[in-house]
């Protein structure tokens, strides 16, 4: 596979902030058209990994490329979009027009799509972002992200404060159109048992280390007596904590 | 990317422009009873002030309207730092603050471009509306002629600060000023303080410094009794006595002399008393009145300066990576 369509490579790639090293030695690989879990404790470094793919953060050491480019402070790789746990959304805008402010931000973008999007989540166009309940909200942050037609999403904790319909809902969403547009996807999420039958890919950290990184179906095969992919990253991250 | 910053900055545009409607509104209904007072006491042949007719009338008019014109230039010394604390302080702070930065990071538009296209959008309205009011509380001040406050020198600080360029060269200081501090600090509050403290440290000490921007002009008289006479209210930057040979005389002793002699006797020839000590000259270093143009371009471009660093510096601390 040529640099331009790899995804995501790391090289002994790491990150120090002021309370200490929050990634270390990172060497990865995501693959392409992948759905990729990214798992691992609180403070593991998923976010810090996700910051530094997207060009937020900038590693301390190591190197980093997203399709071939290094992300910088500049902007954001046009292919790659991003939703964080936050899903920062400018609450007076209304549904339109922070569609429109993805077409104006996003030369590809796809506006019939992203109304798509927001109409099968049956979210009001005329809303205010900010009367939006927590799931709604998501739908138009995922809506954003995929209008821009990207090649790798992003997505850091994007369910954590649904209730347990909308997590499914959207997830479900998400692998649908993510699958048919071949789109690589790195998903973080604590909920291990519901990344089972969506991801295909494993990257588990732990102590700001990349502990396993692999197919799903390989390190099931590798790992013969852990038979579900949470049980086997519980049992990883047991070991590292006991650690 | 300007519609993004226009629909993010309608509130601000609407308080702006409702301010400025309000302000202008208020002041054309000042000036117009101003002018009615004038022409109720028929002051327009008083003019220029000095002259015989109607003192007490212009004193009675004065006694009205002074201090409000003062407080006019006021209003106008005190509109950039409003624009720098409440327009710019925000512009990135409150991005940063609410989180928002991640998504307009996160679009395809380079960061570059999104500070400058916020810096442009947000900014030039203010600068309009700061450039409008200025010439309407200009306009109500001439109307008062030698009666307001444009009586005083025009170098006098109220009136020099609220002319030419100055009010547009202050507002794009303190509006840069705050952009630079909301986008390095992240915080609203810590950007505002900063911007304010900041504002008002430099235009003190850039006002206090200014005068030695532009060279001044010497006048000498050879009548020791009174200083030249200056034509138009230039501004004085220095004044005293010369010696036979041209010299500035900074000893005081021959001024003491003189008044000791006063003392004593009750009474001097202070003219022939200068002369005895060694005084042959008056002299003035003044800033004439018609060059108050070039000081304001000179003071203008030192805040227009700082400005451009202020831009650089947002562009650079929105583009750093953390």
């Amino acid at each position: 596979m040529s640099q331009r369509e790899q995804p995501v490579l790391a090289e002994r790639l790491g990150k120090k902030y002021s309370r200490g090293w929050a990634l270390r030695d990172c060497t990865l690989e995501i693959p392409a058209g992948r759905i990729v879990a990214l798992v691992g404790p609180n403070g593991a470094g998923k976010s810090t990994l996700m910051g530094m793919t997207t060009g937020l953060l900038r590693p301390t050491e190591g190197r980093i490329s997203v399709f071939g480019d290094a992300p910088t402070g500049r902007g954001m790789h046009p292919a790659v979009a991003f939703l964080t746990q936050a899903k920062p959304l400018y609450p007076q805008f209304t549904v339109t027009e922070t569609l429109r402010y993805g077409r104006n931000a996003n030369p590809g973008w796809d506006q019939a799509y992203a109304e798509e999007l927001v109409e099968k989540a049956r979210v009001p166009f005329a809303a205010k972002v900010g009367t939006l309940s927590g799931g709604q909200r998501t739908r138009v942050a995922l809506a954003l992200a995929l209008g821009k037609r990207p090649r790798l999403l992003v997505l850091d904790e994007p369910l954590a404060d649904l209730d347990p319909l909308a997590r499914e809902t959207v997830l479900t969403t998400l692998v649908r159109e993510c699958r048919a547009q071949g789109i690589t996807v790195l998903l973080s999420s604590h909920v291990l048992a519901e990344l089972e039958d969506v991801c295909d890919h494993l990257v588990l950290l732990a102590g700001g280390r990349v502990r396993l990184a692999g197919d799903v179906s390989d390190l099931l095969r590798a790992h013969a007596d852990h038979r579900t992919l949470s049980g086997l990253a519980l049992a990883h991250m047991r070991v590292e904590v006991a650690a | 990317m300007t519609w993004i910053v226009w629909r993010q900055q309608r509130p601000v545009f609407i308080t702006l422009v409702a301010g400025l409607v309000v302000s202008v509104a208020a002041v054309l209904l000042l000036r117009a009873g101003m002018v009615a007072d004038l022409q109720a006491g028929d002051l327009a042949g008083c003019l220029p002030f000095g002259s015989e007719c109607g003192i007490r009338a212009a004193d009675g008019f004065q006694d009205t309207w002074f201090d409000r014109l003062r407080l006019a230039q006021g209003t106008v010394l005190a509109a950039p730092v409003l624009i720098g604390v409440f327009i710019g302080a925000p512009l990135f702070a409150r991005e940063f603050e609410q989180g928002t930065h991640a998504l307009a990071f996160t679009q395809s538009v380079g960061r570059t471009r999104w500070t400058v296209t916020k810096f442009l959008v947000a900014g030039l309205p203010a600068l309009v509306v700061v450039g409008v009011y200025q010439l309407v509380v200009h306009s109500w001040l001439e109307a008062a002629g030698e009666l307001g406050p444009l009586s005083a020198s025009t170098f006098y600080f109220t009136s020099f600060d609220a002319q030419g360029v100055s009010p547009l060269a202050y507002t794009l200081f303190a509006y840069t000023l705050g952009m630079a501090a909301g986008a390095l600090f992240k915080r609203t509050l810590v950007a505002m303080t900063v911007t304010l403290g900041l504002f008002i440290a430099a235009r003190v000490l850039i006002g206090d410094v200014r005068e030695s921007l532009v060279t001044p002009t010497r006048l000498i008289t050879n009548d020791l009794d009174v200083n030249a006479v200056v034509p138009g209210r230039p501004l004085v930057v220095d004044a005293g006595f010369l010696d036979s040979g041209g010299a500035v005389v900074a000893d005081p002793t021959p001024m003491m002399n003189c008044t000791d002699r006063a003392d004593a006797q009750g009474g001097v020839d202070w003219s022939a008393c200068f002369r005895e000590n060694g005084l042959a000259q008056r002299y003035a270093d003044i800033v004439p009145a018609g060059q108050a143009t070039t000081l304001h371009l000179l003071e203008g471009s030192i805040f227009a300066g700082l400005a451009v660093l202020f831009v650089l510096g947002s562009t650079w601390a929105v583009r750093r990576q953390v």
